[in-house]
């Protein structure tokens, strides 16, 4: 070794410690902000650990970020303390759905977390469903609406705050059916967008309806134009979308760029609202379920008191998102709180038995499939945006009574889900 | 059926020249620098939110600034980060700019948030013309005009200027070049700065197209390295034709294969591939022989 590079190796002057320094602090921060885990509230000893899943990066981020507030929102209305003691959150991100299931296991053997909530994406809710199944573990979904999480592939330690998409459809099919018999379909080519294409076939099928074009498109896409020009060729009376998070606001831009807005209507089942307010006012159109809306007068004192804590923390509205992370978390929180204890069997019991009264609606988790009922909005874009935080006027709400919640989730004998024991 | 081919091979045309000035900036640095640029895509999402910002604030004159302070970003970064990688381990080279992609996507998730921004195009572009079965906004037609200046002023700037001159020199014998007494530094971050100028040129161009968001590189940068492969590293011309390949490949396949869409870049590369494993116009270059 030459003496040069000898001092290089045993030396350093002040210049290069500080942009170490620098460069260590920057990556730390960076860090933080990726993949490394977030811990809240890491202080106390031997604290109660919760699971948390939700994506960082991805066409879903936005989405997941609000639903990562609202989850975090419910511990801390709790003063992080669950039966007594210390709780905190452990949030870790999912990329990919083997990265989900990989992460749902680190969250269940390196951090004894007593449940898990979240699963941005239908794909990663499943994965990290069959790690509670395996685990015996008791996970929340909070968004994904894959109509297999709580049919074919249901088991007894997941329950699922999103309807699927044959809700949805049954929900918003009539209003598109009322808008002309001839549709397009336009869904991701992933578990959600499949099911929202199936339902929608299989209503319009039912209904007398023509369907003069189906495409499945990629997640992520980021030109739209090609498929808006055959739209366009197709002539439809309705184009019925199946694209998830951001790819719903390129799609409602390139749509309005193409001279399409206000031509031929859109509608979407379960938008956030967040896609549409990237939209912005100029491109934004459609009829969309939705569900909860922080403008809704009718939403519990609670959710409200929710709302008004997240806008103050966060210095901007709470959106649909927010509640269902809430909402999520909530549930699994309670039921702890419940169950008097952290094993898995007993916070289930606990799951099953949760419910909370909306409106005229009692919302909670069926015991044969822990899907949860409850009300969904049916909601379309004011004809004139002057609020950049409040795009939608609210249609309607859908079940308003528990005499409707079947009719609108289905029958125990509907349901593909053959429920396991604990 | 015609109509339809022919509206949608001018959409890929459009679509596929965007994809170029991706590429180009691509192609360039590694062409000169011998570094494959992971963090391309993050300079096209950094162009894209300077304009919103510049546009929100001052209008759309001064969103036409974003690309040159993207520029100049990079040649900071270039700078402070890429110069201490030359003539090392091309995997340093991989690692650090892949790093730095993840680091720019996590700092506008910081500074921006997560969520999609709205951003338009401007007003006086609204609108679309049609000529026959042929659809096509305005400012589609104004973003492929200006990628089209854009391509030819810096063909030309290489061909025709000096400092052209020495940038396709290095790009052959960089030491060389350094010999003969020009200060190889100051070219290299140039050369940088100029890539990344072209990666937040066409991210402006997209931000009133595409979503700004965090995660907006991914939608481009893959694009750009297949463009890069199948036109053949370093090769300008081979980048053009690639770029808009690809871009009426994926509209004839959205046509009449939507299933397809997303994969049918990497099967025309694929097969590109391998018949001319160099791509179009790969040609041998002994430094990276």
């Amino acid at each position: 070794m030459s003496s040069n590079s000898l001092r290089l190796l045993t030396s350093i002057d002040r210049r290069t410690f500080i942009g170490g320094a620098g460069g260590l602090t920057l990556a730390h921060a960076a860090a933080s902000k990726l993949g490394m885990p977030y811990i809240g509230n890491a202080a106390a000893a031997d604290p109660i650990r919760i699971g948390m899943i939700y994506a960082k990066t991805g066409a879903v981020a936005d989405q997941a970020e609000y639903m990562a507030q609202g989850s975090l929102l419910a511990l801390e209305t709790r003063n992080n303390t669950l039966l007594g003691r210390q709780a905190e959150v452990i949030w870790l991100d999912e990329p990919t759905s083997q990265a989900a299931q990989q992460n749902a296991e680190r969250l269940v053997g390196e951090h004894n977390v007593v449940g898990i909530v979240g699963g941005s994406l239908s794909s990663s809710a499943l994965a990290i469903s069959a790690v509670a199944k395996k685990a015996k573990i008791p996970f929340v979904a909070a968004n994904a609406g894959a109509i297999d999480l709580t049919g074919r592939l249901c088991n007894k330690y997941t329950f699922r705050l999103q309807p699927p998409a044959d809700v949805h459809t049954r929900v918003l099919a009539p209003y598109c059916a009322g808008l002309g018999k001839k549709w397009y379909l336009l869904t991701a080519a992933f578990a959600f967008g499949q099911d929202i294409k199936r339902s929608f076939t299989e209503f319009s099928a039912a209904n007398g309806i023509t369907l003069v074009g189906a495409d499945e498109v990629p997640v992520n896409t980021a030109d739209y134009s090609s498929f808006i020009l055959k739209i366009r060729a197709a002539k439809p009376d309705v184009v019925v979308g199946g694209v998830p998070g951001n790819d719903i606001s390129t799609f409602l831009k390139q749509w309005n760029e193409l001279g399409m807005k206000g031509k031929i209507p859109f509608a979407e089942i379960a938008v956030g609202a967040t896609d549409l307010w990237g939209v912005g006012p100029e491109a934004a159109d459609g009829l969309f379920t939705i569900n909860w809306y922080h403008k809704n007068p009718k939403n519990p004192p609670e959710e409200q008191a929710m709302a008004a804590t997240y806008a103050q923390k966060y210095k901007r509205p709470a959106a649909d998102k927010t509640w269902m992370g809430w909402m999520a978390m909530n549930a699994l929180l309670d039921s702890v709180e419940t169950a008097k204890a952290t094993e898995p069997s007993a916070i289930v019991n606990a799951l099953e038995k949760w419910g909370v009264q909306r409106g005229g609606v009692k919302a909670g988790y069926r015991a044969f499939d822990h899907q949860m009922v409850n009300r969904l909005l049916v909601v379309g874009i004011k004809p004139k945006i002057t609020d950049k935080w409040d795009y939608f006027d609210i249609l309607a709400e859908t079940p308003s009574n528990d005499a409707e919640i079947e009719k609108v989730f289905g029958a125990q004998a509907e349901s593909a889900c053959k429920m396991d024991a604990l | 059926m015609f109509d339809l081919i022919l509206s949608q091979a001018v959409n890929g045309l459009v679509l596929g020249f965007l994809y170029v000035l991706i590429a180009v900036g691509l192609s360039v640095i590694f062409g000169m620098l011998g570094i494959v640029n992971f963090a391309h895509g993050a300079f096209f999402a950094i162009g894209a939110y300077l304009a919103l910002m510049l546009n929100r604030d001052f209008g759309w004159g001064a969103a036409l600034l974003a690309p040159l302070l993207t520029g100049l970003i990079g040649m900071f970064v270039e700078f402070v980060l890429i110069r201490r990688l030359y003539g090392k381990e091309p995997l340093l080279g991989l690692i650090l700019t892949f790093a730095l992609a993840l680091f720019f996507e996590a700092i506008l998730r910081l500074v921006f948030g997560a969520a999609p921004l709205p951003f338009n195009p401007p007003r006086f572009l609204a609108g679309f013309v049609e000529y026959g079965p042929v659809l096509i906004t305005k400012y589609r037609i104004v973003v492929l005009a200006v990628t089209v200046f854009a391509l030819v002023a810096f063909w030309s700037f290489l061909e025709y200027t000096p400092f052209g001159r020495i940038i396709r020199a290095g790009s052959r014998d960089a030491e060389m070049v350094g010999l003969l007494g020009i200060n190889l530094p100051i070219v290299l971050s140039s050369v940088f700065g100029v890539g990344c100028l072209l990666a937040g040129l066409a991210g402006m161009l997209s931000g009133p197209l595409w979503t700004v968001n965090p995660s907006m590189a991914a939608g481009a940068i893959m694009p750009a390295f297949v463009i890069v492969t199948i036109g053949g590293l370093g090769s300008y011309a081979g980048a053009i034709i690639a770029g808009v390949l690809v871009g009426v490949v994926t509209a004839m396949t959205i046509q009449f294969y939507p299933d397809w869409s997303s994969a049918a870049m990497y099967v025309l590369m694929a097969v590109i591939l391998l018949v001319r494993p160099r791509g179009l116009f790969g040609e041998k270059w002994e430094r990276f022989e």
